[in-house]
């Protein structure tokens, strides 16, 4: 999902992409979301049809990753499990020129561990995406321990060109923003659990006493209440407070379903396939 | 004298060599795709040699560098050396309230071009790469800047505030500046040229009608008001601008439709207009050929188009306290027939009246349409930006090289 957003965002920004997955049928799933989303903004009348016509052209898909040796970045958005990271990167050492920068997506785990899979540690740097996307413009860019000056400024350099807000930090659990949100999130499920006050109210009260634009459990249904307590987790583990633990309610909800959008039911229901109001 | 005019775009650069006081073009072409794959330099000689090649260019620098190779090379050049380019005339978009005229780039120039780049931030930062391209490739040749905005410079307060917040204004220079000014500038000296009368006892309106579209009012030579505005949204009715509307309803669907601002901009500059209304095409000879086939959409795009510069003829006689000539230039301005008559349509009382069997059968040239008892002059003429952009390089650069006599003083 989030390697299909950065594709998007990196063609409408005029940048060359190779899009590329292990299974074609992915691929195609991917190219298929980008149309769509390209359609969207259409309507939303952000962009024209030509320009859909123009960004198109500047993805390229293959099947694994071997064709792909020229690019300048190597950007690897498989999921958050730390064993599936280290063996796409040394993939990525085989596959790519010496001068390649690899860019990992991750948003929990250590990216010196990742980097150590590779013999070019100082060109390996942490782009943090958030979703969705084309719509959230700002990427953390995190430095690990043996990323040089050189590789940061070219992520740096790179976001920029893609019109995104960067934010420099150092590699530690969460960065800002999961370490932040998450622990949020978690913090009103368990006002919700306690009997402090309603869904709605909950995020009646912070969006309008704070000026966010959705409440945290609203917005917990769009993360995906499996991927918050997944963070969650990781940050327990990493480090080691228990201010982290997750909330029960969160563990219940996941246990029966309830992820959110993406299942027609969180803490609000989404009657149509997952993307109706709540 | 022969001056090299440049209009640099973001990723095009296009070219035009004069030679003075001839005033002929040696040829002309233009590099487009600058930084992307496939780059391609287009180049036509005035005898009609022409050539097409696939250049590597990943910056404007390059981009100009292949023009100069080319006007050089042996085959399809014009000269045999790059010294004998004497000078580079620039196109720039916007000059804000502190560039009224074409001038010299010097250094103080450059910071303030760069000064206007927030006026303009589509267009100034690339014509910008235009002039330090050329420094660094002709170091020592003069260059001029030339700006869109320059001509309008003379519109009266009472014309260009508008009834928002004077504090806007004086923040941050929230006012019109109008553009195509060289082009209103040329084809109001060229009618009056055809009219054998001097600009300067005239009060003519210039229509300038294509992709973007303005209009003028210049009164004894000088610009008194013109349609677009702060930005070159406002105004006529264009192939995807809206022009003119009530400012509460991009508020409205705003609100409406949670749109975010770059939303709302694009669907006001390449969602609306020619295309938005008739949701066929933005190209004027589209919309006439449906228009024509009995599409109704197309037919109510090329109604608002023609009233919306009738409305401006009316309000800019009204202006000037008459008109003495109504010019039409651009692609539309002199390619369109239907346009010219439909924007026409009941300007007897005005003393306009076009010469219909005439105008149905001018088109790309510069041409006549004044019926014989019309007191109102309707002429077509062929802009040529280029043209005033070589002169006022040529004037500029000649009075760098006046004799001592002028540094004594």
């Amino acid at each position: 999902m989030i390697g299909q957003g950065i594709a998007e965002v990196a063609a409408s920004s005029g940048i060359e992409v190779v899009l590329s997955d292990l299974e074609k049928g992915r691929l195609e799933a991917g190219l298929t979301g980008i149309e769509a989303s390209l359609d969207s903004s259409i309507e939303r009348w952000r962009i024209t049809a030509g320009e859909k016509r123009a960004i198109l052209s500047r993805i390229k898909t293959v099947v694994g990753i071997d064709e792909a040796e020229e690019c300048e970045f190597a950007i690897g958005a498989v999921p958050e499990k730390i064993k599936l990271k280290m063996d796409l990167f040394r993939q990525f050492e085989e596959a790519f020129s010496p001068e390649t920068v690899f860019v990992t997506t991750t948003s929990t785990l250590s990216i010196t561990r990742i980097a150590g899979e590779t013999a070019r540690p100082e060109k390996v740097v942490g782009m943090h995406f958030l979703h969705p996307v084309p719509k959230r413009n700002v990427v953390e860019v995190v430095r690990a321990l043996k990323t040089s000056d050189e590789t940061l400024a070219s992520a740096v350099e790179l976001a920029t060109e893609m019109k995104k807000q960067v934010v420099e930090v150092y590699e530690y659990p969460g960065f800002v923003t999961t370490r932040v949100i998450i622990p949020f999130i978690n913090e009103a499920a368990y006002a919700l659990m306690e009997g402090v006050a309603t869904i709605e109210g909950i995020d009646t009260a912070m969006k309008l006493g704070f000026g966010f634009p959705v409440g945290p459990l609203e917005l917990a249904d769009s993360i995906g209440l499996d991927e918050v307590i997944q963070r969650m987790e990781g940050m327990f583990h990493e480090l080691g407070d228990f201010k982290y633990r997750p909330c029960p309610l969160l563990r219940k909800m996941v246990r029966d379903q309830k992820l959110g959008r993406k299942t027609g039911e969180g803490f609000y229901k989404y009657p149509d396939a997952g993307e109706g109001k709540p | 004298v022969r001056i090299l005019v440049i209009n640099s775009g973001s990723s095009s650069v296009k070219y035009k060599f004069f030679v003075t006081p001839e005033n002929k073009s040696l040829a002309e072409g233009q590099v487009e795709r600058i930084g992307l794959s496939g780059s391609l330099l287009h180049h036509k000689r005035a005898d009609g040699d022409r050539v097409r090649v696939g250049v590597e260019v990943t910056d404007h620098a390059q981009a100009i560098d292949a023009v100069i190779a080319v006007l050089i090379s042996p085959n399809h050049g014009v000269i045999t050396d790059k010294s004998e380019i004497d000078a580079v005339g620039h196109r720039i978009a916007h000059g804000g309230e502190s560039l009224t005229e074409s001038v010299l780039v010097t250094p103080e120039v450059r910071n303030k071009i760069e000064n206007c780049i927030e006026l303009a931030p589509l267009h100034n930062p690339h014509n910008l790469r235009g002039i330090d391209a050329c420094a660094e490739l002709l170091p020592g040749v003069p260059q001029v800047a030339v700006f869109d905005t320059a001509f309008h410079h003379t519109i009266p307060r009472h014309a260009y505030i508008y009834a928002l917040p004077y504090v806007l204004y004086r923040r941050y220079g929230l006012r019109r500046y109008g553009f195509h000014g060289t082009s209103h500038c040329y084809v109001a000296g060229r009618a009056a040229e055809m009219m054998g009368e001097d600009l300067e006892n005239l009060k003519v309106i210039t229509c300038h009608l294509g992709n973007g579209s303005s209009m003028a009012a210049i009164k004894n030579g000088r610009s008194v008001d013109t349609s677009m505005g702060f930005t070159p949204l406002e105004g006529l009715v264009m192939g995807t601008r809206c022009g003119d509307i009530d400012p509460a309803t991009v508020l409205y669907v705003m609100g409406k439709e949670r749109l975010t601002i770059s939303e709302a901009n694009a669907m006001l500059n390449k969602h609306s207009g020619l295309a938005g209304i008739s949701g066929i095409s933005s190209d004027m000879r589209e919309i006439e050929d449906e228009a024509l086939a009995g599409n109704e959409r197309a037919g109510l795009a090329l109604d608002i188009f023609s009233y919306r510069i009738r409305k401006y003829i009316g309000a800019y006689a009204a202006a000037m306290g008459g008109v003495d000539a109504i010019v039409f230039t651009g692609g539309i301005g002199v390619n369109s027939p239907i346009v010219r008559r439909k924007s026409l349509e009941g300007l007897d009382y005005l003393g306009a009246k076009l010469e219909d069997s005439v105008n149905d059968e001018s088109m790309g040239r510069d041409v006549d349409l004044t019926a014989p008892n019309s007191r109102v002059r309707i002429l077509a003429i062929l802009t040529n930006e280029e043209l005033v952009i070589a002169l006022d390089t040529d004037r500029i650069v000649g009075s760098l090289k006046k004799p001592e006599g002028d540094l004594n003083v």
